[in-house]
This record gives structure tokens, sequence and C-alpha cells, in this order.
């Protein structure tokens, strides 16, 4: 049970759900560990955020459990969207542990979003990878077909046809040195929104523990103003790419901006 | 009752199965592992035949589970009553029997049509 998730399921305002999809993984494996190791070093935090002046285990966080993959990521995606579904019906807000960056896919289509916000290290905007359409590197790609619009916060990779494809008018990205002075525009503070948080978009020196790694990235005060800042307009939220390859920065960053997500949403309502 | 038992596993996309006792019609079939250990669990979404409600369930693969038995019959229309009433005859036993006409289906006296039977419920699906 993630820390603090005290509130029966019928009547949560939020639902933790554990997917620990590792299919597509490139690099370095172990995204299968994520849900775990998010829910272990979310142990020591306080209940108490001063920033709302609320305590976690009041807000009404329940916790469904992992949804485990088949080999068939398709269907897995399928059931996974199902499952978050069925949070949205009961009038909670989804709240995803990955797993792969591929369970956004499965997020986004439960909450069928207007703009889909996800702050990555890069683009996913390829529509296939290593010949796999639903690869971790697709995720943007599939996110815009169920979102109007995608804004990508800290990316700073992708294949030239990847970066031509952000130069289009449904995709926005902010790369890290903007990602500071960067505010919620009226689409996101208007329409339905999604968060994913990728935690590949902080700087590898702070969150190790993830899969491709790449130099350059936010600090993580970035993103925990990103997070609240968008929070509070948004309908479903995610954490991923977290693996088990460092000694619990990566899974410790995750929780927290997991956390950090249900404190501001909260106060914002 | 019209219908069998049958295990959760065997179900498919565009087959029928009983959800909350109502005959509805597979959407959408998935599965994933609760743990490592016991079965796998499928989800099952589709809506009623008859009411077109969404539905779903999860249950585990092994589970058992009904499956309505509905029957594809061929139909006369007799007469047309208002937009959506006719008497249809039933070309099989003859029996004349007044059912609703969806709102996408226009009928006029001597169309063949098709529909779908179970228990005492009826659904026009092509004319």
């Amino acid at each position: 049970m993630f820390p603090g998730a005290r509130a029966h399921r019928g009547s949560a305002a939020y639902v933790v759900v554990g997917a620990p999809l590792d299919a597509s993984t490139t690099f370095q494996p172990g995204t299968r560990f994520g849900p775990r190791r998010v829910r272990h070093f979310a142990e020591s935090f306080d209940d108490y955020d001063h920033h709302t002046d609320s305590e976690f285990s009041a807000l009404g966080v329940a916790d469904h459990g992992d949804v485990g993959p088949t080999d068939d990521a398709a269907e897995y995606l399928e059931f996974l969207r199902g499952t978050l579904a069925d949070v949205r019906e009961d009038g909670a807000v989804p709240l995803t542990i990955g797993g792969e960056h591929t369970v956004t896919v499965a997020g986004v289509r439960a909450v069928d979003p207007d703009v889909v916000v996800c702050l990555d290290a890069h683009l996913d905007l390829r529509e296939s990878y290593a010949n796999n359409e639903l690869s971790h590197a697709t995720v943007t790609h599939h996110a815009l077909e169920v979102a109007d619009e995608a804004i990508v916060l800290g990316a700073r990779t992708g294949s030239e046809a990847e970066w031509d494809r952000a130069s289009e008018d449904d995709v926005t990205v902010v790369p890290p040195e903007e990602v500071a002075d960067w505010e919620p525009p009226a689409a996101v503070r208007e329409g339905r929104t999604y968060l994913s948080v990728d935690i590949d978009a902080a700087d590898p020196g702070f969150a190790p523990g993830t899969g491709t790694l790449e130099p350059f990235g936010l600090a993580p005060r970035e993103l925990h103003e990103v997070v609240r800042a968008v929070a509070p307009h948004a309908a479903g939220f995610d954490v991923v790419e977290v693996n088990d390859r460092d000694d619990g920065q990566a899974a410790t960053l995750a929780a927290k901006l997991l956390r950090a997500f249900v404190y501001a949403h909260a106060a914002g309502e | 009752m019209a219908r069998q038992q049958t295990e959760v596993r065997e179900l498919d996309e565009g087959s029928y199965v009983m959800m909350d006792d109502v005959p509805c019609e597979i959407d959408s079939y998935s599965t994933a592992k609760p743990g490592k250990h016991g079965s796998a669990k499928a989800r099952v979404e589709g809506k009623g035949v008859f009411d077109g409600k969404k539905r779903n369930l999860s249950q585990p693969v092994d589970a058992k589970i009904w499956v309505p038995i509905i029957e594809r019959k061929q139909g006369q229309v007799v007469n047309v009553e208002s937009d959506d009433v006719a008497q249809v005859m039933d070309l099989d036993t003859y029996d004349t029997i007044t059912m609703k006409v969806p709102g996408d289906v226009d009928l006029s006296p001597d169309d063949d049509i098709e529909y779908l039977e179970y228990e005492d419920q009826r659904k026009i699906i092509r004319s």
C-alpha cells in the first residue's frame, strides 16, 4: 500500500494504481520494480504538507494495488485503461505508478484529455521504435491520438523526425532552461488535462534509477513546481520509468511528486 | 433460461455474456496478472444487447460465467403502427409479434427483417 493511502476504494478521491510494465524498456530495464520502489521510498515522508496545510492521509487516497502485465502489451494497456476508467467513473482521480512510459497510453485513453502535459527528457514522438508501435518511445505520439495538444517540458533529445514533428502546432516543447519560468497556458487551465511525469526529465544526477539517462536535465524543485502548477487542472496523473538501479533517488523523487500532485490538486479544487 | 455456462477465458470480442443478469455483447476482452500466483484476471467490457447500456466485469479467467443463447430470426413486417412500433410476423413460427423499431430503422409493410430474440426481448438489427 502507498503510505497514507488509507481510504476505501468506494469513497476515494484519488486511486493509486501500480502498472509494472517492463516490456519495451531500452538500455536499462527494471521498471517492473517501479511501483514497489515508489511505495517503499514514500514511507519516510511526513503526512503534513505545509504548502497546502493538509495531511496526505486525510485526502481520500486509496491504493488499488498493481495491475500485472501479461506478455501482450496491447491487451495489457486495454485492461489498464479499463481499470483507470473505472476510477474515473467512480469520481476519483487515477494516479498511475509505472512501469515504463507506455502505461501513460492507458491513462490518457481512460481520461480522454484535451491537453497532455509531459515532463520528459525525450520527445517520445516516434510512431514506432525497434519495430514496436507500443514502445515507450512512442508515448507522446499515442497521446496525440486522443488529446488535441501535448506540452513536453524538459525535453532535450529526440530523433530528427521527432524534432520535425515537435515543430507542428499541436506540440509545445519547453527546454529545460525555460521550465522554471513556464506557467500553465489557458488550454491547461480551462480544458481537461492529463499530467505525466517521466522521471528521466530530472537530471540523471538526481534520478539515476531510470532506463535512459539524459544529462542536462531538470532539478527536482523544477519538477515540483510544474507538478504543483498543473495539478489543480489535471484529471489524471502518472509517474513512470522508475527502476531499481539506484539507491532510491528516482523512486523517492517520484513518490514525492505523486504526493505533491495530490496535495496541490486537493487544495486547488 | 436460454443460457449456457462457460469459463471467462472462452469469451471474446463480439460474443455474448451475461453481465448484471443482462445479455451483453462484448466490446473488449483483456487480461492481466494479479501477481506471481493464481490465475490471470480478465476484464470484459460490453453493452446490453437490448438496452445498449455499458457494463463491465473483472474475474479470474477460470471463473464460470453464463452466456445467453440469443437467437437470430427472420421476420416480415405486417404493420407499422408508429415511428417506433411495428407488428412483425416470425417467418419460422408465423407468430405475429409487436416490437420496438430502432430510431435508425425505417420500416414499411412486407419488409423482410432480421431480429435478435432472447426470452421476451427482441431487437431489430437489419431491414
